[in-house]
Formats: structure tokens, sequence, C-alpha cells
């Protein structure tokens, strides 16, 4: 692979934007052209973001907010990528007719379930995984059952004039030509589970980052309430751009378009292996294990507060 | 004609079914899950006493103006930064990535402080969320138009305006549509969930208010009538959108809709 030079002025002219941001995020408030009382400075919620960060309460809250999306994300995906690749290959008359009823189901909106939702399972892991699952069902069953039709027949029929098994065809051929369309459907998946789970914690729950916001904004302490906010955000991002590096290498075939619809590839890009599979499935694993881990703890530390807890949010308060 | 509209509604009348029975002969709670008959038996309950419709109308005005004002706020920007100016893209887009990231229930917490709990509120949010999808297929929209088409009109000699009106409004119409017709369903949805945080009227907060009371069977009906409402609004854009738009492309559109 031919070296680069790693072209400065480019980058630099490119995030001009998020720095000038940044840098009016700062100043503005200072200077109080925008309240500091409801818009505080950069720097101050910098310092709020370090206080929740200290004794590990930020990690405790980032990970459970990941490990019930992650939940609720891995029953959605066992659910209907199953029933969709089923459905749109061997019974192809039946999804026409169940095609409207899973259109109506999927435009309920998910806000109106949540009352349900909380009624069955009740206030606490439950329902929010329950709601995330549901969720996240239809955009993954959709493009499952996309991708599945859309797989060329002729693949299919070379598959079949060499003999192969009906577990093969479906294994080396269907799978990884609908492969695009699960990951798709499993990316818009990702993005609305991350969005509802903010909103089921508002509701009711005593960690997580939606309740973290909730809780700040509750007792009107603004950093921490914008720190949490930043926090979210970030997250985000980090996982839109996790998910696109994903996408990028797996279907190493084809062109990315930014908005902008200019052509992104810039340089070659590795194909994925084996191995990167298995890494991939270590991190889910080790993500749901240190979860769960956390959530015990959040769950032992809400019935047995500690006061030097108490303590630490008094002294922000008097800032 | 018959047989198609057998086959669309075949599964739903079969699951109305599965729901009636089970609630009645009490597989499930009838509690936890009424019966469809006392559903909508409670829709007209709610529609007749009159309370429906006041905030059926509340709703829709807050869901449309919010709707309405990404429109104008989201097209011409998408114009704006879909063609001209190469250098402000390259810096703009980071930045747009970001703030479309933003989630509208960490924006509603900061505009609360700023706006109170006002309409203005959830209209702001509303129009925030829906402002996304109007821009980003704008400007896709924009990006797919050849220039070959460009040139052909600077040969005609057209001038600023009548490149704007001939050629760039007929090309990206398609786009704008498909990216309006996902607003309207963002809308919605983040109107159940403004009013569910902090309102005294509207539909969303008629769940919340019927949930606290344990009316589980006002829940359902809600819920249904919201159903039926984002079904209509969508059918009225897809209307729209025959008349507006040729329709030469509409069967791809809603089959993968």
């Amino acid at each position: 692979m031919p070296i680069r030079k790693f072209d400065y002025k480019y980058y630099a002219f490119r995030f001009s934007g998020i720095f000038a941001f940044l840098i009016l995020w700062e100043v503005l408030p200072r200077l109080n052209v925008l309240d500091n009382q409801f818009i505080p400075s950069l720097s101050q919620t910098l310092m709020a973001l370090v206080s929740i960060a200290e004794g590990g309460e930020l990690f405790t809250h980032i990970m459970v907010s990941i490990w019930r999306a992650l939940a609720g994300l891995i029953f959605a995906s066992a659910i209907s990528v199953p029933l969709g690749v089923v459905l749109s290959r061997y019974y192809p008359n039946s999804l026409n007719l169940f095609n409207p009823f899973f259109r109506l189901l999927a435009q309920v909106n998910p806000f109106s379930l949540m009352p349900v939702f909380i009624l069955f399972f009740g206030i606490g892991e439950d329902a929010k995984i329950a709601i995330v699952t549901w969720v996240c069902l239809w955009p993954i069953l959709f493009h499952t059952t996309t991708g599945v039709k859309t797989v060329d027949p002729i693949l299919v029929k070379t598959a079949l004039s060499t003999g192969a098994s009906e577990v093969s065809i479906l294994r080396k051929v269907i799978f990884p030509a609908s492969l695009h369309g699960i990951f798709e459907g499993i990316r818009i998946a990702v993005e609305m589970s991350f969005f509802m789970l903010i909103a089921a914690e508002m509701i009711g729950a005593t960690a997580g980052l939606g309740a973290l916001l909730h809780n700040s904004a509750m007792n009107t302490q603004i950093p921490r309430m914008y720190a949490a906010s930043a926090t979210i955000v970030l997250l985000g991002v980090l996982l839109n751009k996790i998910l696109i590096y994903l996408q990028k290498r797996m279907f190493f075939w084809k062109e990315e378009q930014d908005i902008f619809g200019e052509p992104q590839q810039k340089e070659e890009v590795k194909p994925f292996t084996q191995e990167s599979y298995i890494i991939i499935a270590v991190v889910l694993a080790a993500i749901l294990f240190v979860g769960i881990l956390q959530v015990q703890k959040a769950a032992y530390e809400e019935n047995n507060p500690r006061n030097k807890h108490k303590q630490h949010t008094n002294m922000i308060h008097a800032d | 004609m018959f047989k198609k509209i057998i086959e669309k509604s075949i599964v739903i009348l079969a699951f109305l079914v599965i729901w009636e029975t089970a609630s009645q002969l009490e597989w499930v709670n009838p509690m936890f899950i009424p019966p469809f008959s006392k559903v909508v038996t409670t829709i007209w309950e709610l529609f007749s006493k009159g309370q429906l419709i006041s905030h059926i109308s509340i709703s829709l005005y807050r869901a449309l103006s919010g709707f309405f004002a990404a429109i104008i706020i989201a097209v011409p920007l998408g114009f704006l930064l879909g063609g001209w100016f190469r250098k402000i893209e390259i810096v703009l887009e980071p930045v747009l990535d970001l703030f479309s990231q933003f989630n509208p229930f960490v924006l509603f917490h900061i505009i609360l402080l700023f706006l109170g709990l006002s309409e203005a509120t959830k209209i702001t949010i509303i129009t925030w969320t829906c402002i996304w999808p109007i821009m980003f297929s704008t400007i896709g929209g924009m990006k797919s138009i050849h220039p070959i088409i460009f040139k052909a009109g600077r040969c005609f000699g057209l001038n600023r305006l009548n490149i704007f009106l001939k050629i760039i409004l007929p090309a990206t119409a398609p786009s704008i549509f498909t990216g309006i017709r996902l607003s309207l369903g963002y809308s919605m949805f983040m109107l159940i969930a403004a009013e569910m945080m902090g309102c005294e009227s509207g539909l969303g907060w008629l769940i919340l208010n019927s949930q606290e009371n344990y009316q589980i069977h006002k829940v359902f009906a809600v819920s249904v009538v919201i159903a039926i409402i984002g079904v209509l609004l969508d059918s009225v854009m897809q209307w729209i959108e025959r008349r507006v738009i040729r329709a030469e492309n509409i069967e791809v559109l809603n089959a993968e809709a």
C-alpha cells in the first residue's frame, strides 16, 4: 500500500466547522451573550462530566444503557432474521399475506405502547428491553425480507446445479447475498434502539444515561445535564461511525457516498476475515458481561445509597 | 379486485378475531388487554363526549406546525447547501453530521429551559426532528441531477431563476417528497413523545393520563386512533405525490416503504 502523507490542511479545513462550534460554545456563555444559567460553557460542562466520571458513575451509566440496547437488539435479531429468511424464501405467499399486518404493527407508535409494556413487565429492566426489542423488530424484519427477496436467482440456480443441499444453499448463497440488507436493517435498528432507550429510561429508571439526564434536569443541575447530553450525543456518533466502519469492511466492494454525494473512498479497504468476526463476537460478549455486572451494581446502589455520594452531589450544586 | 382487498386484510382481520376471543375468553387478562369490541366502544365514547376531537385538533395543530416549519426551513437550506459552494460543503458536512445526531429527547430538556412548558417547546422539538430527513433528501436530490442538464440549460441561455424553476425543482421534487413523507411519520412519532413529557392536552397526554388512572381500554383506544391518523396522513401525502409529481416510480417506492 502506498504511504500517503497525512493531509493536514484538508483535515483542518474540514473540521473547522466543528472547531468553530466548540469555540462558540466556550466563548458565548462566558461573555453572557447566551445566558450562562441556561447554557454553561464548554469548560463547565467538561468539569461536570469529569465529576460524574469520578467514582465510576459515568461508566456504570454508559454500560447499563449500552447493555440494554444490545440485549434488545439481539432479541430482535434472533426473532426477525430467521423469521424474515424463512418467510421470504420458503413461504413467499404467506409473506405477501402478512405484509400489511406487519406494516400496521410497525406503524403503531411505540410511545403509545410504552404504558402497555410497563403494565406487562413492570418498571424494571424487562420493560425497557421489551420496548427496545419491539422497536428493533420491524426494521430488521423488513430489510431482511427485502434482502432475501433480491438475491439473484441465478446464484441459487447455480448452487442447485452443483447439487448443493438446502442448508448449504442457505449458508453459502443466501446468507452472504442478503447480508447487506440485513446489515442495513441492523443499522437502522441500532439508531432506533438507542433513541427509544433514552426515552424509556427517562420514564422510570435510576441508572442509565437517560435517567441521568432526566435526574439532572429535575434537580436543575444544568452543567450535569449538559454533560449527560454530550455523552449521549457522542455515544451516538461513535456507534454510527463504528457501524459505518464495519459496513465498509464487510462490504468492501461497494462505493461509499457521503451526504453530499461525493465518493468517499480514498484508500483501499481491508476485507473482513474470520478473525474479525470472532473479534466482534468477543467484544459483544464482553459488553454483555460487563453490562450485567454494572446493572447489578446499580440495583445494589439504589437500595443502599452511599453517603459519600450525596456529599459529592452537594459540592457540584454549590458551584 | 376483491381478491386484492381480501389478500391485504385477511391477516389483520384474523388478528382482530384472535384478539377478541382471547380477551373475552380470558386467555389473557382482560384488565391488561381489553377486547377489541370494548376498544371500539371506548373510541366511540371519547368521540361523542367531545373530548377526543379537541385533543386530536390540538395534537394535529402541533404536529403540522412543526412539520410545515421544518419544510420551510429545510428545503431552502437544502437547495443552498446542495449545489453552489463546494468549500462550504466540506466544512459543513461534519457539523451537519453531528447536529443530526442530537437526540430530540436530549434537546427537549434544553429547550425546556429556554421556552418552558409552552406550545413552542413541542413545536420546536417536532421541527428539529423533521428538519433532518427533509434536508438530507433535498441535498441528495440536488446531487443526483446530472451536470449535463445544467450545461444544456446554460446553452439555452437560461438565467439563474429559470435554471432553478425549470431544471432544479422538477428534478429534485421526487427526492424532496420522499423526505417529506418520511418526516411526516417522524412528526407524528415525536408528537406523542413530546406530549407525554410535560403537557396538559393532546393525544399523548391522554395516553399518559389514562395509564395513570389504570384505564387501559382508553390507552388502547387512543393508540388505535393515533395509528389511524398516521395512516390517513400518509395516504394524503401519497395522493399529493401522485397528483403533483409524475408517478412513474410510485410502485417501487411503496414496495420498499
